[in-house]
């Protein structure tokens, strides 16, 4: 490959101090890429993502799970802190007195572009889980970094909204590697995706190369059920399928959607 | 035919309930054993005379004998507010370095274990009966009090949002974006809880001459002029229960502005005393001067140290066992699993009336009934800390569902109630041992022969080193105690907040 590649692992076991959570990972993330990281919950997504966090350094804008927000403080402050590290520690207290006009201006227009316009004086502990979902993408859209890292970044919100977002964040950052529950959304948005089960990484795949089938190799407890089940089975997905459907013809399993 | 397994012996197992209760038994047959070596002598004649006279007067106060009240009042509003402020201001920074620093930690420990009296008596003697005296005695050991708690908050402040920040995050602008606002609400209600405390220390304050509200009480209480003093103790009621209406975050500015000007006229701060006093006179004369057998003659000179300590100890025992006790039988009459809304109203009334009515003149008054023995210390630290323990445990059980709720009372109460929270009484108790064991030092001023007695004593004749020395055996001994009933204490803690020690 003639690129040369933002973060690479090469048989490399991540975790957290002694406890190893993934063993020999073996990837490689280029410029450009859109990733896709599927697999059951506690698999290591996490760990992952940490991982080429700290490989990624300042191309790197961060969206954690269950966002780390801070539930007191407005949602300019909590978008604001995204670009923390750019301004002085003074100039970081004054701006909790009085929004500093720059920031003011550009965390506005982030909060109009995903929908948090009027809100941006609300303490985030007073927004709904959505709002609060997007309040967390725009810090990280507010970074300005190359790579958007999410994890979990559209899990509280519905499919047409994810959708909707992950567009945006596409629009925001030449690369993406992001943690999704929605199989479907990974295989029509994205252009590669990393399966984990086991400890291991078990797919490093292009998505038209996959089928929800393949997919659903990352989730054992659902395996059997997926075919047994008829769709009926599955109400919590009846949106989902409006966005899914063209893509496979399998019957939706609950499990890896949520 | 299978046999079932052998049946278990008394109180033999090992689930929570049994653990708990042989741990309980066990306190209960230490505090019966040692209980022969107290003083418990009823020395008064006509106990009872007495006591209807002062209920008289609680039942028909007299509020036209109260002189001048409202400046009293204001006063002490002024003390606990401004005391609490410097507090504040003190225990913040000392918080951020509390983790750090083994001195700091040290420091906090030693000013805490001081009762808030002790501190007014000693600062008495360089700043007379000023204001000084009063915010300082509220001051220090609420700054190592503020250290502790504030620094127990901050370290649990959940790292979500810490670990979201970019990297390069200044140490400053992470705290005032991540750890301050998410700490914010809890520091702001332990502040509030500890301005409560201020305003019943702002109280006793009166007892060692301050002219706050306790002072005109314990003038009137002692010339024996219940009807005044009725009234003053209603008035003292009635600031606590309306607290939540005045101690408003918008009107606090408000009255602390107003009570500035109550607190003066400041004292003349002659900086030549105060340095002799502390370089000199709380210090032995031997000892500054490097006498070694003089030290031992000075030390062997102190003759009640002993027992003074065993007295102190003991009644910190007693009284805390008896504080058990009283939660244990007072706290159904509160709770919405027993009696009808006639008694539980009765309970609470009493419940509340007895943690409220602070523990000095509780022991005050059973002094004037029972004489200067250690029971009426023993009675009032039972009664008042047992009221605390058992308001929290009935609010507690409120909360609770019980899973067969039509079951006999003494079901409910043996097998749903009593094993879901007495884990929590215990560890509750466990945190007042220290304060029972602060407070019986306290009880000493008023004549119960504790180290506090001694202390009190020693201060009167103005013989400042000994008195000294009493200090730091009795903050010694309330930090080995604290360390003990740390260790003593239950793990399983629900009731884990540090508004409720």
């Amino acid at each position: 490959m003639s690129e040369t590649p933002l973060a690479c692992f090469e048989a490399e076991d991540l975790g957290h101090g002694e406890h190893r959570v993934l063993s020999a990972v073996t990837l490689s993330l280029l410029p450009g890429q859109r990733i896709a990281l599927l697999g059951a919950s506690g698999v290591g997504k996490s760990t992952l993502l940490a991982a080429l966090r700290q490989r990624l350094g300042a191309r790197g804008a961060w969206c954690p799970q269950h966002h780390g927000l801070v539930p007191q403080l407005a949602v300019y402050h909590n978008v604001y802190m995204g670009r923390l590290e750019h301004h002085s520690a003074l100039a970081n207290l004054w701006n909790l007195a009085r929004p500093l006009k720059g920031p003011w201006n550009d965390v506005a227009g982030l909060c109009d572009e995903l929908g948090l316009t009027g809100l941006m004086r609300r303490p985030v502990g007073r927004l709904s889980g959505g709002q609060r979902q997007r309040v967390a993408i725009a810090r990280a859209f507010y970074q300005q970094r190359e790579v958007f890292l999410g994890d979990e970044p559209v899990a509280s919100v519905d499919p047409h909204q994810a959708l909707a977002l992950l567009e945006r964040i596409d629009t925001r950052h030449a690369g993406s590697v992001i943690a999704l529950h929605q199989r479907e959304l990974a295989l029509s948005h994205c252009d590669r995706v990393w399966g984990l089960a086991d400890g291991r990484v078990v797919i490093d795949a292009p998505s038209h190369e996959l089928s929800l089938a393949d997919l659903d190799a990352l989730y054992p407890s659902a395996e059997g059920r997926t075919r047994s089940l008829p769709p009926s089975n599955a109400p919590v997905s009846a949106n989902a399928d409006d966005v899914t459907r063209p893509l496979d013809a399998t019957p939706p399993c609950s499990r890896g959607r949520q | 035919m299978s046999s079932a397994p052998p049946r278990p012996h008394l109180l033999s197992g090992n689930t929570t309930g049994l653990r708990l209760a042989r741990h309980t038994l066990t306190l209960i047959a230490l505090a019966v054993l040692l209980a022969p070596l107290a003083d418990l002598a009823v020395l008064s004649r006509d106990p009872w005379a007495e006591l209807g006279r002062i209920a008289k007067g609680l039942a028909l106060p007299d509020i036209g004998a109260v002189e001048d009240p409202f400046t009293a009042i204001g006063l002490t509003i002024g003390v606990a507010l401004w005391g609490t402020a410097a507090g504040v201001i003190l225990g913040f920074p000392l918080a951020l370095l509390f983790s750090r620093s083994r001195l700091i930690r040290a420091g906090c420990a030693f000013v805490r274990a001081i009762h808030e009296l002790f501190w007014a008596l000693l600062f008495l003697q360089v700043f007379g009966l000023s204001a000084v005296t009063a915010l300082a005695a509220l001051a220090i050991p609420y700054a190592g009090i503020f250290a502790k708690v504030y620094a127990e908050i901050f370290e649990q402040v959940p790292g979500a949002a810490r670990n979201a920040l970019p990297q390069g995050v200044g140490r400053l602008s992470r705290f005032a974006y991540t750890e301050l606002p998410l700490a914010l609400g809890q520091l702001a209600a332990y502040t509030r809880y500890r301005f409560e405390c201020g305003l019943r220390a702002s109280v006793l304050l009166g007892f060692v001459g301050l002219p706050t509200l306790g002072f005109q009480l314990e003038t009137a209480f002692r010339e024996g002029r219940y009807a005044e003093a009725g009234a003053l103790l209603w008035l003292f009621y009635l600031l606590i229960a309306s607290l939540p209406l005045w101690a408003h975050r918008r009107m606090l500015p408000l009255l602390a502005l107003g009570s500035i000007f109550l607190l003066g006229p400041w004292p003349d701060i002659d900086a030549g005393l105060v340095t002799r006093f502390v370089t000199q006179d709380i210090w032995p004369r031997a000892l500054l001067e490097g006498d070694a057998s003089g030290l031992a003659a000075w030390f062997q000179a102190i003759p009640e140290l002993l027992p003074a300590i065993g007295n102190t100890l003991l009644l910190g025992l007693l009284g805390s066992v008896g504080a058990l006790l009283v939660a244990l039988i007072l706290w159904p009459l509160a709770s919405r699993h027993f009696g009808t809304v006639a008694s539980r109203l009765a309970g609470t009334g009493l419940l509340i009336f007895l943690r409220s009515t602070p523990e000095l003149l509780l022991a005050f008054v059973f002094l004037l009934l029972l004489g200067p023995s250690l029971l009426p210390a023993w009675i009032a630290l039972a009664l008042h800390n047992g009221a605390l323990i058992a308001f929290l445990v009935a609010r507690h059980a409120d909360n609770l569902r019980p899973g067969m709720p039509s079951t006999s009372a003494s079901g409910r109460l043996a097998y749903e109630l009593l094993p879901r929270v007495y884990p929590a009484m215990l560890a509750l108790l466990y945190y007042r041992a220290e304060v029972i064991l602060r407070e019986t030092a306290l009880l000493g001023m008023l004549g119960v022969a504790t180290l506090g007695y001694v202390i009190d004593d020693y201060f009167q004749t103005l013989m400042f080193d000994v008195a000294f020395f009493l200090l730091l055996v009795t903050a010694g001994l309330n930090i080995v105690v604290d360390a003990l009933a740390r260790r003593l204490r239950p793990s399983e803690t629900p009731m884990d907040d540090p508004c409720l020690r």
